[in-house]
């Protein structure tokens, strides 16, 4: 049981549930009060000991009802073999009806007939020829002998031989099932049909289709079964995959189908972030008395100054103002920066931003009253047309945001520098430089191309405190990251 | 674990009965959760939405078990001497006083300076033993003889440092006070332990990983059917169906903040008090402040009160 346990853990795991060792350990003692009997009782106490949040919880709950489906698969098998008229043992109530249908349809000499025809009991009963004979290999008399939670079992001990979880991409599904099949033994059943075909009896050929029959129905139930674990243990690897992939890949390159799994990157992205930053640093300073909070602090015993207290401030949270170029080559990069610096609302509570090709806009507001999704393609649809203009660009920050430059503001401005070969303007970036606490330059192209052309880069470089590339998630990530640790 | 009338939490079902004798109504989750809360010996870190009976929860256990229900409500800025203990300084300066003639007179007799040091070693560390120690509520909870109920309340509006404070309590049931030692629960009269958060900041990983996670979300039309009846009995069927499906309906809504099943519990007692029998786009807009907190809500609101008040009206 234990072992079945860790399959599942490794499957949360994979659908990133985050699970200790000790919360391991933890569902042990809960599955041994808790017990097998009530499967409700299981996933809701399971679920409490092994998820930590909603979307943990949300994802739990997929998990735990694709992996334990033993009972559905079993009462799959079981409409299977009634559709086939065979009669199931323990379901005494329909035993004589059934077995008498599939008895005629036997009798009737209809290959499929009885197909699923399981059931020693039935064997006792029915004089027939065809039941009389019974088949010598042990898959084939597990087939035949009706017992579903032995096939069930069977089946995933198979599974489990074969090391079915380590199953990566879907091409390997056929393979998968096929070495399930042969490990319960296919061959033997496989040599047993063609035997008992080529003996050539009514009743050894009737007992080779009912064997064919059973052995259609089981590989069927041995793909759906490949096939969750297919979704259970490879999904997420080969999503994995997929994501390393893009968090490397240029943004410019994405095309529009990548969007929705590269927000939920950014927004993994940002949640670690999140969760690193949170907690507000503060620095001492070394050798400061802070006499207040000592005179304070020492009173409780009588005024001696044994416990001193020195001075610390707390590091405050970077005011970011960001400045996206959002003409056409640049905008899917712009994208991205303003989709991650939303999504750190929660440690950036002052990120101010602005969208321009040519004149600038702010588009703060826009971006704290609607949702991500549509303030993007808002800003896209208002700003994004046009040649860009770096020089009016800083004409209007200038005009507008100037006053509200102080030695917090940190700056981020993205683009590719390329200004159509107009005025620059590099002084007035002069001007924010000396006033702001931080300019970083995002620039989406390679280094060696920052000179090439229209490009002004090297008149806007030295007038910047750090100029970057910036051209992948990973790229993103960093920058980002840097900023919030060098804050203070 | 051994605590007095344990038999009621022997099983789900059981657990389920006793809240309902308290007019507590729970759900099947809630139950279980308690349930393993109490045969694992492990915290329970409750998250949900304001007002869904987090709180409530933990006292209507204690009160299950009669046992007594300790709380600390946290706040920023909570440190150990607010939740662990605190060292009676007064008192210890008090006695150094008073003691001061007892001293000479021990101290007689004694040549020299490590002589003196060497006699009053034998006392030991009276000032700072347990006599001179103020419990504060998580030490209290630990050495309570008949065992509690431990309700940390609201632990995300505290300290990311006194997480950490918490994590030794959480996972050994133990605290370490320098002085004296490490003090552990009594054998098998550990406190039940439930901690509540509203969800403002994410709770840290090595806190969560020791807690069982529960999350109450607002209850379906049914359940809150029930706590409605067991809150306030005295209300009509009708107009509790209404108010309930209405309330559903907002919550559908857009809306800063949704009205939780406490709001639910206050606006039908606000309709018993004002005699109403069924419920109008009138009724509805004159008492709306007693569920929604915010102007901008009521404001939002009032354009679909009526579509709102027809569909309660129509389908009970």
């Amino acid at each position: 049981m234990d072992r079945t346990l860790v399959d599942f853990i490794k499957a949360l795991r994979t659908a990133e549930v985050k699970v200790s060792p000790a919360e391991t350990l933890d569902a042990m003692h809960a599955i041994d009060i808790v017990g097998f009997a009530d499967r409700q009782f299981l996933k809701d106490s399971l679920s409490m000991v092994l998820s930590k949040n909603t979307e943990e919880k949300a994802a739990f709950n997929t998990c735990f009802d694709h992996f334990f489906t033993v009972e559905k698969f079993d009462s799959q098998l079981d409409d299977g073999s009634l559709d086939d008229a065979s009669p199931d043992p323990m379901d005494g109530g329909e035993f004589d009806s059934s077995e008498q249908q599939s008895g005629q349809q036997g009798q009737g000499g209809s290959g499929g007939g009885g197909g699923g025809g399981m059931g020693e009991g039935r064997g006792e009963a029915d004089t027939t020829e065809d039941t009389s004979l019974q088949p010598q290999s042990a898959l084939g008399q597990l087939l035949l002998s009706g017992d579903k939670n032995e096939l069930v079992i069977s089946i995933t001990e198979a599974g489990r031989a074969v090391e079915v979880n380590q199953i990566v991409v879907f091409t390997q599904k056929g393979l998968y099932t096929r070495k399930i099949m042969d490990h319960m033994g296919l061959r033997e059943l496989q040599d047993e049909i063609g035997e008992l075909q080529g003996q050539g009896g009514n009743a050894q050929i009737n007992l080779a289709g009912r064997l064919k029959k059973a052995r259609d129905l089981l590989r069927e139930r041995v793909r759906d079964y490949v096939e969750r674990q297919f979704f259970l243990h490879a999904d997420a690897t080969g999503k994995q995959l997929r994501e390393e992939l893009l968090r490397k890949v240029k943004l410019s390159n994405l095309e529009k189908r990548n969007f929705k799994e590269v927000q939920e990157i950014v927004f993994r992205m940002a949640k670690k972030l999140i969760a690193i930053h949170s907690k507000r640093r503060k620095t001492f300073r070394r050798g400061q008395l802070d006499v207040r909070k000592t005179l304070r602090h020492n009173m409780q015993y009588d005024g001696m100054f044994f416990d001193l207290r020195w001075k610390a401030s707390r590091v405050d949270r970077p005011k970011v103002m960001a400045i996206c170029d959002v003409s056409g080559s640049v905008s899917n990069y712009s994208r991205f920066l303003l989709m991650f610096l939303y999504s750190l609302a929660e440690i950036l509570p002052k990120v101010r931003s602005f969208a321009f090709s040519s004149d600038l806009g702010e588009v703060t507001q826009l971006f704290e009253h609607s949702n991500l999704e549509d303030a993007i393609a808002k800003t896209l649809r208002d700003y994004g047309s046009g040649s860009t203009d770096y020089g009016q660009m800083f004409i209007d920050f200038k005009k507008n945001c100037m006053a509200d430059v102080n030695n917090k503001t940190t700056i981020i401005i993205l683009g590719d520098a390329r200004n159509n070969y107009g005025d620059p303007k590099a002084e007035i970036l002069r001007e924010i430089y000396d006033k702001s606490k931080r300019i970083i330059w995002l620039n989406p192209e390679p280094r060696n191309s920052w000179t090439v052309g229209d490009a002004e880069m090297k008149k806007y470089a030295p007038c910047c405190h750090q100029v970057e590339v910036c051209n992948s998630l990973m790229h993103l990530e960093r920058v980002v990251g840097n900023l919030l640790r060098s804050a203070g | 674990m051994i605590i007095k009338n344990q038999e009621k939490l022997a099983s789900v079902e059981i657990i389920q009965e006793s809240f309902k004798a308290k007019h507590y109504i729970c759900s099947v989750q809630i139950a279980t959760a308690v349930f393993l809360a109490y045969h694992l010996d492990k915290p329970v870190l409750i998250e949900g939405p304001p007002g869904v009976g987090k709180t409530e929860l933990a006292k209507t256990v204690a009160e299950i078990l009669d046992l007594k229900c300790i709380r600390l409500q946290c706040y920023e800025g909570l440190d150990e001497s607010k939740a662990i203990y605190e060292w009676k300084y007064g008192k210890q300066l008090l006695y150094t006083q008073v003691l001061k003639e007892t001293l000479s007179d021990i101290l007689e007799g004694a040549k020299g300076l490590s002589e003196s040091v060497k006699k009053l070693h034998e006392f030991g560390d009276i000032f700072f033993s347990e006599d001179f120690l103020e419990p504060r509520p998580l030490l209290k909870a630990l050495k309570d003889e008949q065992g509690c109920v431990l309700l940390i309340d609201e632990v995300d509006r505290s300290d990311h440092e006194f997480e950490s404070l918490l994590l030794e309590m959480l996972s050994d049931f133990q605290l370490s006070i320098p002085e004296i030692g490490t003090i552990k629960a009594i054998e098998n009269r550990k406190p039940l332990v439930f901690l509540t958060s509203n969800n403002t900041r994410e709770i840290s990983d090595a806190l969560k990983r020791r807690c069982l996670h529960l999350y109450i979300p607002f209850p379906d039309a049914t359940l809150e059917r029930q706590i409605i009846q067991a809150r306030v009995p005295e209300i009509a069927e009708k107009l509790r169906n209404q108010l309930v499906t209405f309330i559903q309906e907002l919550r559908e809504l857009d809306l800063k903040k949704l009205p939780a099943i406490s709001e639910t519990i206050d606006w039908a007692r606000t309709l018993i008090l004002l005699n109403s029998e069924t419920l109008d786009a009138d009724l509805v807009r004159q008492t709306l402040n007693v569920i929604l907190k915010f102007q901008e809500d009521i404001e939002a609101v009032d354009a679909e009160l009526q579509g709102i008040t027809n569909k309660a009206l129509k389908e009970n």
